[in-house]
C-alpha cells in the first residue's frame, strides 16, 4: 500500500505525455457539524487524470460519497482544497460552481434520478436544455446517436416508469455525458441492479471511457467491477490510500478466508 | 404548441417554463386544487363586487334619477353678530341672533343663469323652475300637494314623469291642465279630464283639468303645471326660484356645484350634498366589498402555498440532481414561481368564467310584476364591471405568486448533498 503523493508543478509538467489532470484535492478534509462534529475525510490527496477509470471503494460510511460529492462541487470542503480542471472551488460562488458542474463534471447516481415528467430522450437532453434553454439539431443528434448506442434506440420516448431499471441506468449515462464533461462521477452505479444489467451498465461506462476519454470515478463495492478498472482507490479511517490489483486481489481473498474461518468455526 | 411556446418564451427561461408546466401536468390532483383554489377566490371576488356595486349602482339610480342633481338657488342670508358687521358703533354686541324669515326668492335673470350653466361640461339639461306648496280640491276637501311649474320637456329629463305615466299625458301639457301622481288622483277620487281647483300658497286659485296621472312608486310626488302658469299662480311674475340641473355624470356633481357658484351669486348644492348618509352607506358597502374580496384572495393564496409546499417536499430529490446537473438557484427559484404564475393564470381565468355566467344566470331572475305594463326589475341589480374582473384576475395573479415565492425560495435553497442522501 502506498499513499498517493502531490504532484508538484514541476512534476505536473515533466509527466508531460501523461493525459492532463482533471481533479486534484490537497489535504481535502470533510467534517460534518450539528450536535457532534462528524470527521469523515483526514486529509486526501488525489489526482485524477483524463482517460482514467478509477474506482473507489471502503466500508459503508467510510466517506466514499463524500469524496465524491466534493470532487463534482457539490459539496464545500472544511479543510484543504478541490481543484477540478485547475480551478479552486473554493474561489467560486454558488452560481459559478452550478456553471462548473454543468461544463466540467457528470453525476451517475445508484438511482437513476430521471425526472419522471420527461422521456428518456428529454432526459438525456436535460443538461442541455439547463445551459441553453433550449437544444439544437445537431445537439439532439448527437444524444440520440448516443442513445442508440446504448441501446436506448427505440425507447427514446418512453418515460422511466416504462423503463427497466438497467435501461434508465443508460438514459441516465447518457445524461452524464450530455455537456461532454472533463469527468464523470458515478456513485454506485450497478448498486441497485442485477448483475446483468450490472454488467452491462459497467460495460457501457468502460466503453464511453475508453471512446471519449472522459475520466470516470466509480464507487463500488462489487469486487469484479473494481479490478476492470484502471486504479483502485481505498478510503479507510478518512484516508486514501491506491492499491494494485494484487492487493486487492490478496485482500479478496483474505477476507473470504476469514469468512471460511468464521463459517467452519461457527459449524 | 412547441413553436407557440417557443415564441412567447424567451430561450434562456424555456427550461424553467417547460419544467414548470411538466410539474403542473403531471401535478394531477394537486394542481387541480389549486387552480380551483384560485378560481374560487376570482369567483367570490366578481360575485361579491358586481352585486355590491351593482346594487350602489341601482340605488344610486333610483335615487338620481327622480331629482335634480344640482339644485340653484338664492343664497339664504346669514344673520351676522354685530361686531362682525361693519360701521357697527364701538362695543356693541348682540344677545340674540335670529334667522331672517324666509323671503320669496326670485332669479330674475335666470335666461343667463342657464345659458351660463349650459357652457359647463357633464350639463345634460337645464330646467328654471317655480316651486311652492298648494291646496287641490276636489268638492270639499283640500289636499297639499308640492307643484313645480316646469317646461314639461326639460322637466322630463330632471325628474321623469311620461315614463312613468298610468294615464293621459306630459308633453304638451297647457297652461290650465295639470298632471298629478296616482296617490293624489285616489285620495281625491278622480282621473284624467276631471277638473280640479287648486290653490296657491300665496292665495291665487285656479281650476285645472287632469292631464296626467303617473306613479313612481315612491309616495305622494309632486303635481305638475307648465312654468308659465306656475309663475302666475305663485306671482314670479317671469321669474323663478329654482333653477334643475341634470348631469352626465352623477359623481362629478360637487364640482360642478362648485363651478357654478364661483361663476354666479346664487346657492348651488349637488345631490352629494343633499345625501350625505346615502353616500356614507355606500362607502361601507364599497368597503366591505374590498374586505371581502381581500380575504377571499388571502384564503386562495393561503391554500397554494400549502399545496406549493408540500409539492416542493416532494420534488427535493429531483432538485438536488438538477442541482448536480448545474441547474442554478434562481432557475430553481423561478420553475415554482412559473408554477404559481401558471395556476394563477389558468385559475383566474376559469374563475373569471365561471364568475360571469354566475353573475349574467343571476341577472336573468326578475322581481315579480306588480302594474301591468311595467318592465320587470332584476332580482339582483348584478352588473358585470369589466375594471373590477380585470381587478380579480390581477390581484389573484399577484396574491398567487407571492403565495409561491415562500416555497420557492425554499426549494431554491435546498442543499442537493442533503436532499439525496
Amino acid at each position: 500500500m502506498s499513499e498517493v503523493g502531490i504532484l508538484t508543478e514541476s512534476e505536473r509538467v515533466t509527466a508531460s505525455g501523461a493525459p492532463p489532470v482533471v481533479v486534484e484535492t490537497r489535504g481535502l478534509k470533510k467534517t460534518y457539524s450539528g450536535k457532534v462534529d462528524v470527521p469523515v475525510l483526514h486529509g486526501i490527496d488525489i489526482q485524477i487524470r483524463a482517460e482514467e477509470f478509477v474506482a473507489v471503494i471502503g466500508q459503508s460510511g467510510s466517506g466514499k460519497t463524500t469524496l465524491l460529492n466534493l470532487l463534482g462541487a457539490l459539496d464545500v470542503p472544511t479543510g484543504g482544497t478541490v481543484l477540478i480542471n485547475g480551478i479552486d472551488i473554493s474561489t467560486l460562488d454558488e452560481d459559478e460552481l452550478a456553471r462548473l458542474r454543468s461544463d466540467q463534471v457528470g453525476f451517475i447516481f445508484q438511482f437513476h434520478y430521471l425526472l419522471d415528467e420527461f422521456t428518456c430522450l428529454e432526459n438525456s437532453l436535460m443538461p442541455i436544455t439547463i445551459r441553453h434553454g433550449d437544444v439544437t439539431e445537431e445537439e439532439r443528434e448527437r444524444i440520440m446517436s448516443l442513445l442508440a448506442r446504448v441501446g436506448l434506440g427505440d425507447r427514446m420516448d418512453n418515460r422511466p416508469d416504462e423503463m427497466s431499471g438497467g435501461e434508465n441506468q443508460r438514459c441516465a449515462i447518457v445524461r452524464a455525458l450530455a455537456c461532454s464533461p472533463k469527468i464523470i462521477l458515478a456513485d454506485e452505479p450497478t448498486g441497485n441492479l442485477d448483475s446483468r444489467s450490472g454488467e452491462e451498465v459497467f460495460e457501457l461506462m468502460r466503453e464511453m471511457n475508453r471512446e471519449s476519454g472522459v475520466a470516470f470515478v466509480m464507487i463500488t463495492h462489487d469486487d469484479r467491477l473494481a479490478q476492470a478498472a484502471d486504479r483502485i482507490l481505498l478510503i479507510e479511517d478518512g484516508l486514501i490510500h491506491e492499491i494494485s490489483k494484487e492487493e486487492h486481489r490478496e485482500r479478496m481473498a483474505g477476507i473470504a478466508r476469514e469468512r471460511a474461518v468464521l463459517r467452519s468455526g461457527v459449524i | 404548441m412547441n413553436t407557440l411556446s417557443n415564441a412567447l418564451i424567451p430561450r434562456r427561461l424555456r427550461f424553467e417554463s417547460q419544467l414548470a408546466f411538466r410539474h403542473l401536468l403531471s401535478g394531477g390532483g394537486q394542481t387541480l386544487l389549486t387552480v380551483s383554489a384560485v378560481a374560487a377566490g376570482v369567483i367570490i371576488v366578481i360575485f361579491i363586487t358586481s352585486l355590491i356595486f351593482g346594487l350602489q349602482e341601482r340605488l344610486t339610480e333610483l335615487l338620481t334619477d327622480a331629482i335634480p342633481h344640482i339644485t340653484i338657488t338664492v343664497e339664504e342670508p346669514a344673520p351676522a353678530p354685530l361686531k362682525e358687521v361693519p360701521g357697527a358703533s364701538e362695543g356693541a354686541s348682540s344677545s340674540l341672533i335670529e334667522q331672517q324669515a324666509p323671503q320669496l326668492k326670485f332669479i330674475d335673470n335666470w335666461q343667463q343663469v342657464v345659458e351660463t350653466v349650459y357652457t359647463l361640461p357633464n350639463v345634460r339639461a337645464v330646467a328654471p323652475v317655480v316651486s311652492g306648496q298648494a291646496f287641490v280640491s276636489k268638492g270639499a276637501n283640500p289636499v297639499g300637494v308640492a307643484l313645480v311649474g316646469a317646461n314639461p320637456a326639460l322637466q322630463d329629463i330632471i325628474t321623469p314623469v311620461t315614463k312613468n305615466l298610468i294615464a293621459g299625458k306630459y308633453i304638451d301639457l297647457a297652461s290650465d291642465e295639470i298632471v298629478i301622481d296616482a296617490e293624489l288622483a285616489k285620495d281625491l277620487n278622480v282621473a284624467t279630464g276631471e277638473r280640479i281647483r287648486l290653490t296657491s300658497s300665496t292665495g291665487a286659485t285656479d281650476s285645472f283639468t287632469i292631464a296626467g296621472i303617473y306613479s313612481r312608486g315612491q309616495g305622494r310626488g309632486n303635481a305638475y303645471v307648465t312654468l308659465r302658469t306656475g309663475q302666475s299662480l305663485f306671482g314670479y311674475g317671469t321669474s323663478v326660484n329654482a333653477i334643475y340641473v341634470k348631469l352626465i355624470d352623477i359623481y362629478n356633481a360637487d364640482s360642478v356645484a362648485d363651478r357654478i357658484m364661483a361663476l354666479l351669486p346664487y346657492e348651488a348644492r349637488s345631490w352629494t350634498r343633499e345625501f350625505p348618509q346615502f353616500l356614507a352607506s355606500l362607502q361601507v358597502q364599497t368597503a366591505s366589498a374590498y374586505l371581502i374580496s381581500t380575504f377571499s384572495l388571502v384564503a386562495s393564496g393561503f391554500a397554494i402555498a400549502a399545496v406549493l409546499i408540500v409539492s416542493v417536499l416532494q420534488k427535493s430529490k429531483q432538485i438536488g440532481i438538477l442541482k448536480s446537473m448545474g441547474v442554478r438557484r434562481r432557475q430553481i427559484l423561478r420553475v415554482f414561481i412559473f408554477e404559481g404564475l401558471g395556476v394563477a393564470l389558468v385559475g383566474s381565468g376559469l374563475g373569471a368564467i365561471i364568475g360571469m355566467t354566475i353573475v349574467f344566470l343571476l341577472s336573468l331572475f326578475k322581481q315579480p310584476v306588480t302594474q301591468v305594463g311595467q318592465t320587470p326589475d332584476p332580482l339582483f341589480p348584478v352588473r358585470i364591471l369589466p375594471f373590477y374582473i380585470a381587478l380579480a384576475i390581477l390581484a389573484a395573479i399577484i396574491s398567487t405568486v407571492i403565495a409561491a415565492v415562500l416555497p420557492a425560495r425554499r426549494a431554491a435553497k435546498m442543499n442537493p448533498v442533503d436532499v439525496m442522501r
